[in-house]
């Protein structure tokens, strides 16, 4: 159990697949949900720890926290 | 400027799916995008090229076919799942597909119309050309 203290709404798991799948799977996933809720994104995408944060702040939405989970990284999103 | 018009006119994997994935990403984002498929590059959207993976492909394209680690989708699902999330249209150009004696049912079923060079102008209007 990682200790970080955000508890996501939804988990989008895009382990293993590589640029866009991660992002797109983040967006798909935002535009549905309704607003303030928190996505934890899990990604072993190196690139999504720099693109979603860029992304998120074009698209308006905030980062709440990218976490090292040692195999993949799991990042931390709240709907605006 | 409202968007980007996309001319996708090589038929390499990499700059096919380089097309698919900045298109996709951009769609998703609510930026309309309008792919303009000539030349070579709709011969790869054919059903034939797509079912056996027949792409004029450098070393990337090889390693994206290949790895077993990292996923990444065929630019025909990137194309496909983009047109679900955003403003995305995708054209086949009419004298790639005349000079190949082709119809739009010979290809993969992401296409929302045949276009000229004409019609291409007029879409690209408003838009930022990207020739890939």
């Amino acid at each position: 159990m990682s200790e970080h203290k955000h508890t996501p709404d939804v988990t989008v798991d895009a382990r293993g697949a590589g640029c866009p799948g991660p992002l797109m799977d983040l967006i798909g996933k935002v535009k549905t949900a309704d607003e303030g809720t928190v996505i934890e994104l899990q990604t072993t995408d190196a690139g999504s720890k720099d693109d979603v944060p860029e992304w998120l702040d074009k698209a308006g939405h905030e980062l709440l926290d990218i976490v090292d989970q040692g195999d993949y990284w799991s990042i931390y999103v709240r709907k605006a | 400027m409202t968007g980007y018009a996309i001319v996708l006119a090589s038929g390499e994997l990499e700059k096919l799916t380089a097309a698919s994935t900045i298109a996709s990403i951009a769609a998703a984002s609510d930026v309309p995008v309008d792919v303009f498929v000539t030349m070579n590059a709709l011969t790869a959207f054919e059903h034939e090229t797509v079912e056996t993976g027949a792409f004029q492909t450098g070393p990337v394209g090889q390693a994206m076919l290949e790895s077993e680690e990292t996923e990444i989708p065929l630019f025909t699902e990137q194309f496909r799942d983009a047109k679900a999330l955003g403003p995305l249209s995708l054209y086949a150009c009419t004298m790639a597909m005349d000079l190949m004696g082709r119809t739009l049912d010979d290809y993969v079923d992401v296409f929302d119309d045949t276009l000229g060079v004409a019609g291409f102008l007029s879409h690209a209007e408003d838009k930022q050309v990207v020739f890939i």
